[in-house]
């Protein structure tokens, strides 16, 4: 007992000693980790979103309806259908009419009157939805059908979603590289922080090990200074993340109806994550400063 | 207690440079012995104390202290080789925010003694020594040879097999140092055997113990009940 506590007093003794160093280490490790945990919710992000919009439409197939081209006739629709139905490629076919286009609709605009309002029953196509085995052979389908009359045009959903994800890779990536130059530098910053407190304790360290205190008693104040310091930048970035992030998607889940977000599940999902980051790289920087600084 | 077997120990001074610390040295200390060693600055004597608790490690020839030998030590065991070593320094090395009685507890703590055991080996180690009334004193607030009585006893309070001093009275005036030999002549009645490097001839001459001395890494004398140098 009274050598934990002996560790623990002169672990906390070093962070104060040394304050404003102490400071910029949860600060850096802070902001390197609520980046890491950005970006982490950024993938989560669109791996839910992905799920979701792959298990829903990938292809659609709008009809005509007078206005463009003349009209489908029903005997062509059901020509189409059985040959959709036919095509290897094509896994399900789901026929949207115009007035379930119109529910549809008037259900993802619901607090937007205004758009509802602007458009009746008339108003959009009826179109065939189709779900392929393979999403890639999306130019199977449209080759094969762009010609049939009575289709106006055909879409791949996935076009939509892919330019929703190439963003939020592109930002997502972003944020993971500064995150990791961000971690590197906290973990330099923690070398130099140990090297410091080393310095400042140099005596009381030769003392110790002359008169024989184990290695692991020597070196623990030292490594528990920087995990604790990385420890606090964990628990301030998540708690960041865990007061923004859901704050942000409910927002953004009002603005854009057509998507999942994610919410204080995923946050919390990605504690460990941050937990394991902020208290390794501080481990790992301060047994390597020890190692230089720290002959035992 | 101690036996060193054809040691040799350089150093490396600059890019080519050798410098020969111990070169082939042999010699035997017995369980009990108080021997000094003496020499010229640079003849090897630090280099000597160090190969002792290991600060440092011999190139060439075994090193054995309290019965281990130093080369085959391995790292995680070299603190308990110290633990059976007291050592105390000409300049004290107190911790300068302790007070005398934190300062001696202090070696006992970190080895990991509980506390009861600490409660009841410090105010004897601090009898021993004579500084009883300096227990809550701070280092700076003592003369140089209280100050060096608190060193020892921290050196001490473990009760070490082995007391290395390394020119302990080399701060100190010689009326003042008279007591601290004192003291380790007390201690060395106990059965610790004490080795001191020292450059106090006074001091050797008086004692009339076994001397070793040193010169370029070479033992050039051993004498039982020596003086410091030679036709004294």
């Amino acid at each position: 007992m009274a050598r934990w506590r002996y560790v623990l007093v002169e672990a906390f003794a070093g962070l104060r000693r040394n304050l404003m160093m102490s400071f910029a280490v949860v600060l850096s490790v802070t902001v390197s980790l609520t980046l890491l945990g950005a970006s982490l919710l950024l993938s989560d992000q669109v791996e839910l979103a992905t799920d979701d919009w792959t298990g829903k439409v990938e292809v659609s197939i709008f009809l005509c309806d007078d206005r463009s081209c003349p009209a489908i006739t029903t005997q062509q629709r059901q020509k189409l259908q059985e040959d959709l139905i036919a095509q290897p490629v094509v896994s399900e076919v789901f026929y949207e009419s115009k007035r379930e286009a119109y529910d549809r609709f008037t259900r993802l605009f619901a607090d937007q009157p205004t758009l509802i309002e602007a458009i009746d029953v008339s108003t959009l196509p009826a179109s065939f939805r189709v779900k392929l085995e393979n999403p890639q052979l999306f130019g199977v389908i449209k080759d094969q059908f762009a010609a049939y009359p009575g289709v106006e045009e055909i879409v791949d959903q996935r076009d939509v979603l892919n330019q929703f994800l190439r963003f939020t890779t592109l930002v997502r990536n972003g944020a993971l590289a500064v995150a990791l130059v961000q971690l590197l530098a906290a973990g330099v910053l923690i070398a130099n922080t140990i090297r410091v407190a080393a310095f400042a304790r140099r005596e009381q360290t030769a003392i110790m090990k002359l008169v024989g205190a184990s290695n692991w008693y020597v070196r623990l104040p030292f490594v528990l200074e920087g995990i604790i310091a990385g420890a606090l930048g964990a628990i301030i970035s998540w708690g960041l993340l865990f007061y923004s992030v859901p704050r942000v998607t409910r927002d953004l889940a009002r603005e854009v109806e057509l998507l999942p977000f994610i919410g204080v599940e995923q946050v919390i999902g990605v504690a460990p994550t941050l937990a394991l980051a902020g208290v390794g790289i501080a481990a790992v920087s301060s047994v390597l400063a020890l190692r230089r600084f720290l002959q035992v | 207690m101690i036996r060193l077997q054809e040691v040799t120990k350089t150093f490396k001074r600059g890019r080519d440079m050798e410098v020969v610390a111990l070169d082939a040295v042999t010699l035997e200390v017995t369980k009990g012995e108080f021997v000094f060693v003496v020499g010229p600055s640079g003849s090897g004597k630090s280099t000597f104390m160090r190969l002792l608790t290991r600060e440092q490690v011999a190139d060439d020839g075994e090193v054995w202290v309290a019965g281990k030998n130093l080369k085959k030590l391995r790292g995680w065991k070299v603190p308990l080789l110290r633990r059976e070593i007291g050592y105390v320094f000409q300049d004290f090395k107190l911790l300068p925010n302790k007070t005398v009685r934190e300062n001696v507890s202090f070696a006992l703590e970190v080895i990991g003694r509980g506390r009861k055991d600490i409660r009841a080996r410090v105010p004897e180690v601090l009898e021993l020594v004579g500084i009883t009334d300096k227990a809550d004193a701070l280092p700076h607030e003592l003369s140089g040879g209280q100050q060096q009585r608190v060193s020892i006893a921290r050196a001490f309070v473990n009760n070490p097999r082995l007391l290395l001093c390394d020119e302990p009275t080399g701060n100190l005036d010689p009326a003042t140092s008279v007591g601290i030999m004192k003291l380790l002549d007390r201690i060395n009645r106990t059965g610790t055997t004490v080795v001191m490097a020292t450059h106090d001839q006074q001091i050797v001459d008086s004692m009339r113990r076994r001397v070793v001395e040193l010169e370029d890494g070479r033992i050039v004398r051993d004498q039982v009940r020596g003086v410091y140098g030679y036709g004294a």
